[in-house]
């Protein structure tokens, strides 16, 4: 178990192609951080690197104090989990877990002991016997895991490894990693392009957008204080409705006819957001403005009202709580209370 | 079938056994003709049913002397081809799942040369640079040896090929998996990429053998001394008598006997031959 | 993208052994020949002249060299034809029984294993103009056979034993080729009321269209290159010039007749064919064979 630290670390391809600028990331000892963010934003590079299957461009990467630049992946002492699980297909699921400490020179006691013990913990210990390919889609990762725990190493690194799964079997699982890593307080970095898996794991989530972190910090921290656009919209779901206003001295003008009370010093344009959760069905008089109903999503336990405030296009959201189905093309009025409110610079995007 | 048509199935059935006797027909022809004596064919045609002469020719051409003018036995000539087949096979084998891997899994600078290199010899059969072979395998004094036997004939862009084709299919993760369970190279080799191509060895290695103990103008060019006569090219001594002279059932029994073991290996392990059929042609 | 290991000299100690044989039996030879079609051995071997392209332009004007490339045609699409035709017969009969398939198959396809040399003995035995007894049949019905006097009788020898070896062959990719045409298809024919007949001109065969085309060049490739021992163990190119095929003339002018610039000429030609139809096949295999 250790720290790890990264230090401006970047990669620059052959060819040139920037990948990822420099990111420097302190990760504590027995921290689980999520590395979360669309496809192509860098996510698995950064993984990547950290377990030496791809080298460092610039920039330091520390485990444990120790710089790790050059080092072979089995000597950073780390264990990876890939997405297809990359089980080796012709062992059983014992000389699978039972590989890399072989490879290190470990005793057959000392073999037996931890691959059972691992077993144990994860339930694997009646499939020891069998080949991957006799595994259902949940045993296999579970095997995956059991490789990467075997060993105790210094940290755990994920690459997506629930999305092979099927929905129902990725919530059991998810549970199951975090459960795991409480339990052996492992140094973790998990990555995931699924901001839900992302929130429920994370001590520390990371939003990478084209290489460089948006915004570093716990999940709660990053829902309601997104510090750009990009964070705003990605975590969460649905995504924040967000709208480009302007402010002046009547306040905030949603559209030509409605303006919102606006307690702040800031004026001109600007990007004004709000959560669909954060917007209340309310009566015509307590109404802040309205939304002409295009589409209903009833859930049973919410719904998702799809619709226009007259004068824009843009189609925003509103999650009510419960079975609440107004017909289409009806008004719906709402709320939208200040203290929900996120404004964003309309240039840089950050949050002001 | 879609709909049923027992004239029709009657049919198929019909011309399948006729093709049936048709391919085995020379084979029926070669075991009577191998029972009589060698006098029979001078007096016209080969009976249609075996005579009583079997025993004695086929023992004499398995232990004394395959006769025609070979004076060795078919079991040593046998034993030639078994060496000459394996050596083949295996080599083969050896120096192409290595090729392949070194450049599927390395990258190093003129890899592409090197597989081209490989490709061209796919370009150039023996048949067609029989002289100059000759010359080289004469000059490193091969002649009439194992190894001037199948050293020339292992090279395979074939099978090459074909182990990285397999080696292509094997997923990034799983290499980089073993890399951080601590498996150098040979380490991957050994324990991951050896057991993943075992079936594919197999099956190439059906084809190889065959391809090894047919090979004919070869060992006929490079083998002058009886003892290093392959079954298979010894035939070929054998016919070169003046007509008349042919001894017709020493030629049988010895062809049959040559044609015998891959003929076991093809029936024996069609499976695995058919595999190899199709993943040599990919 | 492969993932590849760091390393330096070992990729090389790899491939060191292919590329050694290679090397040492494949190009220094190959290479050889290439030289040496360019100049000319006196009658004893002692001195070679350089002579430009001396070689290939008599060759190009020798008749004999134009018989062969003629012999080597029609034996090679003689066998293709044949071959593909009786295979694919069989192929479809074979498709079309329930029972008895392994069977069928395992009889069928032994005859691969046969060496060439052996397959064109067996055959001659049948077709032996004193004791065969095809030949002494055919007698009986007024055809005079004797492929050792007869050029047309040999080639017809030569024809059968090189096609009954690759039958075999081309019947295992039919019968794979049939397989895998999704039943469905022929459903909706039969549904669409066309008859087995029917369906097999207008469905199966033009699904069956790469296999075939495949099957003709290796078909192509094998009658021009492997089939040399069927040939040098019955007839030996003769009776005259009626059976050597390309192949064959190369290694009789080259060895039996000592012609070294000659044999080299040819090889080169030679060559060149390989590479043609070799690149044909690769083409062609890129486009995805379906088996």
């Amino acid at each position: 178990m250790a720290e790890v630290i990264l230090n401006q670390v970047g990669k620059t391809y052959p060819n040139g192609y920037q990948a990822i600028p420099a990111i420097d990331l302190h990760i504590a000892d027995g921290e689980f951080i999520v590395l979360v963010g669309p496809s192509g934003c860098g996510k698995s590079t950064l993984l990547r690197m950290v377990a030496g299957l791809e080298s460092i461009s610039s920039g330091e990467l520390l485990i444990n104090n120790q710089r790790m630049n050059e080092k072979e992946p089995a000597e950073r002492d780390i264990a990876m989990v890939f997405q297809n699980y990359a089980l080796y297909p012709h062992m059983t699921v014992f000389d699978n877990m039972a590989y890399g400490l072989r490879n290190r020179g470990a005793s057959k006691d000392e073999i037996q002991r931890k691959v059972s013990d691992s077993a144990r913990l994860l339930g694997l210990t009646d499939l020891l016997e069998r080949k991957p390919k006799q595994l259902s889609g949940g045993q296999r990762q579970r095997v995956a895991m059991g490789r990467a725990m075997v060993r105790h190493p210094q940290a755990f690194l994920f690459d997506e490894p629930l999305s092979n799964l099927d929905a129902k079997l990725r919530v059991q699982m998810r549970v199951e990693i975090r459960q795991l890593q409480r339990q052996l307080g492992t140094t973790t970095l998990y990555v995931t392009h699924d901001q839900v898996e992302a929130m429920t794991l994370a001590d520390r989530l990371v939003v990478l957008n084209k290489g460089h972190a948006e915004q570093i910090g716990s999940p709660l921290e990053l829902y309601e204080r997104p510090a750009t656009t990009f964070v705003a919209e990605f975590i969460g779901s649905p995504s924040m409705n967000l709208l480009p206003v302007s402010i002046t001295d009547q306040g905030l003008q949603l559209t030509e006819q409605v303006s919102l009370q606006a307690d702040t010093k800031e004026r001109g344009a600007v990007i004004w957001g709000i959560r669909p959760e954060h917007l209340q069905p309310c009566s015509e008089s307590e109404a802040d403005f309205a939304l002409q109903v295009k589409a209903v999503e009833a859930l049973g336990a919410e719904s998702l009202i799809y619709g226009h405030t007259a004068g824009r296009s843009e189609l925003l959201v509103v999650r009510a709580p419960g079975p609440f189905t107004p017909a289409i093309d009806q008004m719906l009025y709402l709320r939208a209370p200040q203290q929900q409110w996120h404004l964003f610079d309309i240039n840089t995007q950050q949050r002001i | 079938m879609i709909e049923r048509r027992p004239w029709l199935t009657l049919f198929s059935h019909c011309i399948l056994i006729l093709g049936i006797i048709a391919v085995a027909l020379p084979i029926w022809v070669a075991l009577v003709a191998s029972t009589h004596p060698a006098e029979a064919f001078k007096q016209g045609v080969i009976p249609l049913w075996f005579g009583d002469q079997g025993w004695i020719t086929w023992k004499k051409v398995l232990f004394s002397a395959a006769g025609n003018g070979v004076d060795v036995p078919v079991w040593l000539m046998m034993i030639n081809s078994l060496v000459m087949a394996l050596a083949i096979a295996l080599g083969k084998i050896a120096i192409s799942i290595l090729s392949a891997y070194a450049i599927v899994f390395f990258r190093f600078p003129l890899r592409m040369l090197c597989f081209w290199i490989i490709f061209m010899t796919l370009m150039l059969p023996v048949e067609v640079r029989i002289v100059p072979t000759y010359k080289v395998v004469a000059d490193l004094s091969l002649l009439n040896s194992y190894t001037g036997l199948a050293l020339p004939l292992i090279a395979s862009a074939t099978a090459t090929f074909l182990f990285r084709q397999c080696f292509l299919t094997i997923p990034g993760e799983l290499v980089e998996a073993a890399r951080i369970d601590g498996a150098g190279p040979w380490r991957f080799f050994k324990d991951i990429l050896l057991p993943l191509s075992r079936t594919n060895i197999a099956a190439l290695f059906v084809i190889l053998f065959i391809y090894g103990w047919n090979q004919y103008l070869w060992p006929l060019l490079i083998t002058t001394d009886d003892h290093y006569y392959t079954l298979v090219m010894s035939i070929k001594r054998m016919v070169s008598v003046a007509e008349g002279d042919i001894a017709w059932n020493s030629i049988m029994a010895t062809t049959i006997l040559a044609m015998l073991p891959p003929v076991l290996v093809v029936v024996g392990m069609q499976k695995l031959f058919v595999k190899g059929l199709v993943d040599t042609e990919k | 993208m492969t993932v590849t290991f760091p390393q330096r000299p070992l990729p090389w100690l790899l491939l060191l052994p292919q590329l050694l044989v290679t090397a040492i039996f494949f190009l220094w030879p190959a290479g050889q020949a290439v030289k040496q079609a360019f100049y000319q051995e006196d009658a004893f071997g002692l001195s070679s002249e350089f002579v430009g392209l001396e070689n290939f332009s008599h060759l190009l004007h020798d008749p004999l060299y134009y018989a062969s490339i003629g012999t080597t045609l029609f034996f090679s699409f003689a066998v293709a034809f044949v071959g593909i035709a009786l295979a694919l017969l069989l192929a479809v009969m074979a498709d079309r029984v329930m029972r008895g398939q392994i069977i069928y198959k395992t009889l069928l396809i032994w005859p691969y294993a046969v060496a060439p040399a052996l397959a064109g003995v067996l055959w001659w035995v049948m077709f032996d103009p004193s004791t065969g007894p095809i030949a002494v049949w055919l007698k009986s019905m007024g055809i005079n056979w004797n492929h050792f006097l007869n050029g047309n009788q040999a080639m017809t020898l030569v024809v059968i034993a090189a096609t009954w070896k690759q039958i075999s062959y081309n019947f295992l990719f039919f019968l794979a080729g049939l397989q895998a045409i999704p039943r469905s298809l022929i459903e909706a024919a039969a549904i669409d009321g066309a008859s087995p007949f029917k369906r097999f001109w207008t469905v199966v065969f033009p699904l069956l269209s790469p296999t075939t085309f495949f099957l003709l060049v290796v078909n192509l490739v094998y009658a021009f290159f492997d089939t040399f021992g069927i040939i040098d163990a019955t007839t030996s190119g003769g009776p005259g010039q009626s059976t050597k095929i390309l192949v064959y003339k190369v290694y009789d002018d080259g060895f039996i007749g000592l012609d070294l610039g000659s044999s080299s000429a040819q090889s080169v030609i030679l060559m060149m064919i390989v590479g043609v139809m070799t690149v044909i096949q690769f083409r062609y295999i890129e486009r995805k064979v379906q088996y």
